[in-house]
Protein backbone atom coordinates (compact mmCIF):
# COMPACT_ATOMS: atom_id res chain seq x y z
CA UNK A 1 0.00 0.00 0.00
CA UNK A 2 1.64 3.52 -1.39
CA UNK A 3 1.73 6.02 1.39
CA UNK A 4 2.28 9.39 0.60
CA UNK A 5 4.13 11.80 3.38
CA UNK A 6 1.20 13.05 5.64
CA UNK A 7 0.59 16.90 4.65
CA UNK A 8 -0.04 19.17 8.17
CA UNK A 9 -2.27 22.36 7.90
CA UNK A 10 -2.19 24.51 11.31
CA UNK A 11 -4.18 27.74 12.32
CA UNK A 12 -4.03 29.02 15.56
CA UNK A 13 -5.16 25.96 17.53
CA UNK A 14 -6.48 23.54 14.92
CA UNK A 15 -4.11 20.70 13.48
CA UNK A 16 -5.22 19.20 10.58
CA UNK A 17 -3.10 16.36 9.39
CA UNK A 18 -3.78 14.79 5.58
CA UNK A 19 -2.40 11.14 5.01
CA UNK A 20 -3.24 9.88 1.53
CA UNK A 21 -2.82 6.14 0.73
CA UNK A 22 -3.66 4.47 -2.54
CA UNK A 23 -7.14 4.20 -1.62
CA UNK A 24 -8.14 6.77 0.72
CA UNK A 25 -7.81 10.00 2.33
CA UNK A 26 -7.15 10.69 6.10
CA UNK A 27 -8.29 13.75 7.63
CA UNK A 28 -6.97 13.93 11.03
CA UNK A 29 -8.28 16.96 13.69
CA UNK A 30 -6.64 17.72 16.99
CA UNK A 31 -6.82 20.73 19.16
CA UNK A 32 -9.24 23.22 19.23
CA UNK A 33 -11.24 24.69 16.67
CA UNK A 34 -12.56 28.19 18.03
CA UNK A 35 -11.97 31.08 15.10
CA UNK A 36 -14.28 33.94 14.18
CA UNK A 37 -14.45 32.32 10.58
CA UNK A 38 -12.80 28.57 10.98
CA UNK A 39 -14.59 28.26 7.38
CA UNK A 40 -12.01 30.43 5.82
CA UNK A 41 -9.07 27.92 7.36
CA UNK A 42 -11.34 24.64 7.16
CA UNK A 43 -13.73 25.17 3.59
CA UNK A 44 -10.84 24.92 1.39
CA UNK A 45 -8.70 21.95 2.97
CA UNK A 46 -12.45 19.81 3.17
CA UNK A 47 -13.17 20.71 -0.31
CA UNK A 48 -9.74 19.82 -1.86
CA UNK A 49 -10.12 16.23 -0.06
CA UNK A 50 -13.60 15.85 -1.65
CA UNK A 51 -12.11 16.68 -5.05
CA UNK A 52 -9.22 14.24 -4.98
CA UNK A 53 -11.59 11.81 -3.54
CA UNK A 54 -13.76 11.98 -6.13
CA UNK A 55 -11.03 12.25 -8.98
CA UNK A 56 -9.08 9.43 -7.36
CA UNK A 57 -12.01 7.43 -6.30
CA UNK A 58 -10.65 7.24 -3.10
CA UNK A 59 -12.60 6.85 0.58
CA UNK A 60 -12.53 10.06 2.55
CA UNK A 61 -11.89 9.46 6.87
CA UNK A 62 -12.46 12.32 9.06
CA UNK A 63 -10.95 11.18 12.53
CA UNK A 64 -12.28 13.53 15.31
CA UNK A 65 -11.24 11.95 18.08
CA UNK A 66 -8.41 14.08 19.43
CA UNK A 67 -10.57 17.05 18.61
CA UNK A 68 -10.61 18.88 22.20
CA UNK A 69 -13.86 21.54 21.36
CA UNK A 70 -15.00 23.05 18.14
CA UNK A 71 -17.25 26.32 18.35
CA UNK A 72 -20.57 26.33 16.07
CA UNK A 73 -18.87 28.12 13.50
CA UNK A 74 -16.67 24.70 12.64
CA UNK A 75 -19.58 22.68 12.57
CA UNK A 76 -20.90 24.29 9.38
CA UNK A 77 -18.19 23.65 7.09
CA UNK A 78 -17.79 20.19 8.16
CA UNK A 79 -22.34 19.92 7.47
CA UNK A 80 -21.39 21.53 4.26
CA UNK A 81 -18.92 19.03 3.25
CA UNK A 82 -21.46 16.08 4.44
CA UNK A 83 -24.68 16.88 2.54
CA UNK A 84 -21.99 17.44 -0.62
CA UNK A 85 -20.58 14.01 -0.08
CA UNK A 86 -24.44 12.64 0.47
CA UNK A 87 -25.17 14.43 -2.74
CA UNK A 88 -22.22 12.72 -4.70
CA UNK A 89 -20.83 9.46 -4.83
CA UNK A 90 -17.89 9.71 -2.26
CA UNK A 91 -17.47 7.49 0.59
CA UNK A 92 -17.05 9.43 3.58
CA UNK A 93 -16.70 8.08 7.58
CA UNK A 94 -16.64 10.52 10.02
CA UNK A 95 -15.07 8.86 13.43
CA UNK A 96 -15.76 10.74 16.57
CA UNK A 97 -15.02 9.20 20.66
CA UNK A 98 -18.18 7.88 21.84
CA UNK A 99 -16.93 8.24 24.90
CA UNK A 100 -16.63 11.63 25.26
CA UNK A 101 -20.16 13.06 26.13
CA UNK A 102 -19.21 16.56 23.81
CA UNK A 103 -18.66 14.22 21.34
CA UNK A 104 -21.06 11.84 21.15
CA UNK A 105 -23.79 15.13 21.12
CA UNK A 106 -22.11 16.67 18.91
CA UNK A 107 -21.45 13.58 16.28
CA UNK A 108 -24.46 11.59 16.44
CA UNK A 109 -26.50 14.36 15.79
CA UNK A 110 -24.73 14.43 12.52
CA UNK A 111 -26.21 10.69 11.47
CA UNK A 112 -28.81 12.85 9.51
CA UNK A 113 -26.32 13.01 6.93
CA UNK A 114 -25.37 9.47 6.86
CA UNK A 115 -26.59 7.34 3.85
CA UNK A 116 -28.86 3.74 4.09
CA UNK A 117 -26.00 2.03 2.48
CA UNK A 118 -23.38 3.64 4.55
CA UNK A 119 -21.57 5.31 1.84
CA UNK A 120 -21.17 8.36 4.49
CA UNK A 121 -21.52 7.30 7.74
CA UNK A 122 -20.89 8.65 11.13
CA UNK A 123 -19.07 6.20 13.58
CA UNK A 124 -18.71 6.34 17.29
CA UNK A 125 -15.88 4.59 18.78
CA UNK A 126 -15.76 3.43 22.20
CA UNK B 1 -25.27 27.71 48.67
CA UNK B 2 -24.73 29.85 45.34
CA UNK B 3 -21.51 30.81 43.96
CA UNK B 4 -20.21 32.76 41.09
CA UNK B 5 -17.64 34.47 39.09
CA UNK B 6 -17.87 37.70 37.04
CA UNK B 7 -15.39 38.30 34.49
CA UNK B 8 -15.65 41.90 32.32
CA UNK B 9 -13.88 41.72 29.16
CA UNK B 10 -12.59 43.48 26.12
CA UNK B 11 -14.11 42.55 23.03
CA UNK B 12 -11.32 40.96 21.55
CA UNK B 13 -11.75 37.39 20.48
CA UNK B 14 -8.34 35.93 21.73
CA UNK B 15 -10.09 36.72 25.10
CA UNK B 16 -12.78 34.03 24.73
CA UNK B 17 -10.25 30.85 25.29
CA UNK B 18 -9.38 32.95 28.37
CA UNK B 19 -13.01 32.89 29.53
CA UNK B 20 -13.67 29.47 28.33
CA UNK B 21 -10.26 28.87 30.86
CA UNK B 22 -11.23 30.21 33.69
CA UNK B 23 -15.14 28.92 33.27
CA UNK B 24 -13.88 25.74 32.84
CA UNK B 25 -11.44 25.78 36.06
CA UNK B 26 -14.57 27.69 38.34
CA UNK B 27 -17.05 24.60 37.45
CA UNK B 28 -14.13 21.75 38.20
CA UNK B 29 -13.42 23.89 41.48
CA UNK B 30 -16.97 24.10 42.67
CA UNK B 31 -17.36 20.13 41.63
CA UNK B 32 -19.59 20.14 38.62
CA UNK B 33 -19.63 16.96 37.14
CA UNK B 34 -16.62 16.33 34.26
CA UNK B 35 -18.96 16.35 31.38
CA UNK B 36 -21.61 19.46 32.60
CA UNK B 37 -17.89 21.31 32.61
CA UNK B 38 -17.68 20.66 29.01
CA UNK B 39 -20.96 21.52 28.13
CA UNK B 40 -21.36 24.78 30.25
CA UNK B 41 -17.95 25.96 29.09
CA UNK B 42 -19.54 25.57 25.80
CA UNK B 43 -22.92 27.60 26.87
CA UNK B 44 -20.51 30.24 27.85
CA UNK B 45 -18.19 30.25 24.95
CA UNK B 46 -20.78 30.58 22.26
CA UNK B 47 -22.80 33.29 24.25
CA UNK B 48 -19.83 35.19 24.75
CA UNK B 49 -19.14 34.74 20.68
CA UNK B 50 -22.05 35.78 20.00
CA UNK B 51 -22.34 38.86 22.30
CA UNK B 52 -18.56 40.14 20.80
CA UNK B 53 -19.74 39.19 17.03
CA UNK B 54 -23.13 41.65 17.24
CA UNK B 55 -22.35 44.22 20.48
CA UNK B 56 -21.75 47.91 19.92
CA UNK B 57 -18.13 48.39 21.03
CA UNK B 58 -17.94 52.30 19.43
CA UNK B 59 -18.31 53.72 22.70
CA UNK B 60 -14.53 54.42 24.51
CA UNK B 61 -14.08 51.18 26.66
CA UNK B 62 -16.91 49.23 25.84
CA UNK B 63 -16.57 45.75 27.46
CA UNK B 64 -18.57 42.38 27.76
CA UNK B 65 -19.87 41.09 31.04
CA UNK B 66 -19.77 37.28 32.04
CA UNK B 67 -21.60 37.01 34.68
CA UNK B 68 -21.71 32.40 35.91
CA UNK B 69 -23.59 31.49 38.58
CA UNK B 70 -23.96 27.99 40.28
CA UNK B 71 -27.13 27.04 42.37
CA UNK B 72 -27.80 23.86 43.61
CA UNK B 73 -28.81 22.49 40.55
CA UNK B 74 -28.30 24.78 38.08
CA UNK B 75 -25.82 26.72 36.59
CA UNK B 76 -26.56 30.26 35.22
CA UNK B 77 -24.38 32.06 32.50
CA UNK B 78 -25.49 35.73 31.66
CA UNK B 79 -23.49 37.87 28.83
CA UNK B 80 -23.90 41.30 28.50
CA UNK B 81 -22.94 43.85 26.25
CA UNK B 82 -23.65 47.13 24.95
CA UNK B 83 -26.21 47.02 21.89
CA UNK B 84 -27.52 50.31 19.49
CA UNK B 85 -29.80 50.25 16.66
CA UNK B 86 -27.94 48.70 14.03
CA UNK B 87 -28.30 45.25 16.37
CA UNK B 88 -31.84 45.51 16.37
CA UNK B 89 -32.11 43.51 13.25
CA UNK B 90 -29.64 40.61 15.40
CA UNK B 91 -32.27 41.23 18.58
CA UNK B 92 -35.09 39.84 15.91
CA UNK B 93 -33.02 37.26 14.81
CA UNK B 94 -32.40 36.17 18.27
CA UNK B 95 -36.00 36.48 19.85
CA UNK B 96 -37.33 34.42 16.60
CA UNK B 97 -34.62 31.84 17.06
CA UNK B 98 -35.67 31.60 21.14
CA UNK B 99 -39.26 31.15 20.25
CA UNK B 100 -38.38 28.84 17.37
CA UNK B 101 -36.45 26.70 19.80
CA UNK B 102 -38.90 26.93 22.27
CA UNK B 103 -41.60 25.49 19.45
CA UNK B 104 -39.96 21.97 19.59
CA UNK B 105 -40.41 19.63 22.52
CA UNK B 106 -37.33 18.22 22.15
CA UNK B 107 -34.48 21.12 21.54
CA UNK B 108 -32.55 17.63 19.14
CA UNK B 109 -35.07 18.35 16.50
CA UNK B 110 -34.75 21.97 16.46
CA UNK B 111 -30.94 20.89 16.17
CA UNK B 112 -31.02 18.68 13.38
CA UNK B 113 -33.40 20.85 11.74
CA UNK B 114 -30.99 23.58 11.19
CA UNK B 115 -28.30 21.61 10.78
CA UNK B 116 -30.31 20.35 7.68
CA UNK B 117 -31.01 23.75 6.77
CA UNK B 118 -27.37 25.16 6.94
CA UNK B 119 -25.38 22.20 5.25
CA UNK B 120 -27.47 23.57 2.02
CA UNK B 121 -25.82 27.06 2.26
CA UNK B 122 -22.95 27.89 0.10
CA UNK B 123 -19.81 26.88 1.24
CA UNK B 124 -18.51 30.45 1.04
CA UNK B 125 -21.61 31.35 3.73
CA UNK B 126 -19.77 32.21 7.06
CA UNK B 127 -23.01 32.39 8.89
CA UNK B 128 -23.49 29.33 11.03
CA UNK B 129 -26.45 30.28 13.31
CA UNK B 130 -26.34 27.08 15.13
CA UNK B 131 -24.41 28.51 18.22
CA UNK B 132 -28.29 29.17 20.31
CA UNK B 133 -29.83 26.08 19.13
CA UNK B 134 -26.66 24.02 20.15
CA UNK B 135 -26.34 26.02 23.55
CA UNK B 136 -30.04 24.51 23.85
CA UNK B 137 -29.57 21.22 22.38
CA UNK B 138 -25.75 20.11 23.54
CA UNK B 139 -26.32 22.37 27.00
CA UNK B 140 -29.56 21.47 27.04
CA UNK B 141 -30.12 24.89 28.34
CA UNK B 142 -33.04 27.34 28.39
CA UNK B 143 -32.31 30.45 26.82
CA UNK B 144 -33.71 34.17 27.50
CA UNK B 145 -32.60 37.53 26.85
CA UNK B 146 -33.47 41.38 27.96
CA UNK B 147 -32.38 44.45 27.04
CA UNK B 148 -32.12 47.65 29.27
CA UNK B 149 -32.90 50.89 29.17
CA UNK B 150 -29.20 51.82 29.01
CA UNK B 151 -28.83 49.74 26.04
CA UNK B 152 -27.31 46.52 27.04
CA UNK B 153 -28.16 43.10 25.95
CA UNK B 154 -28.39 40.64 28.51
CA UNK B 155 -28.41 37.07 27.11
CA UNK B 156 -28.81 33.94 29.56
CA UNK B 157 -28.98 30.38 29.86
CA UNK B 158 -29.68 27.93 32.39
CA UNK B 159 -27.73 24.61 32.63
CA UNK B 160 -29.49 22.13 34.80
CA UNK B 161 -27.16 19.63 36.22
Amino acid sequence: MKFESPEVFENNLLKLTLQETNDSIEVKWNGKSTDREPGVFISPILLNVLELSSRDNKDIRMDFRALEYMNSSTITPIIKILERAKRGTNKLTVIYDKTLKWQDLSFSALEIFQTQDKRVEIKGLT
Amino acid sequence: MKKSQAMTISPEWDEIEMVRNKSSKFFEQNGIPDEIVHSATMVVSELLENGIKYGDFSKNKSRVGVDISINSNTITVEVSNPVNEVAYAYLKTLDKTIQWIRGFQDPFQAYTEMLKEVSRKPMSDENSGLGLVRIAYEGDAIIDFFVSDEGILNVSAIVDY
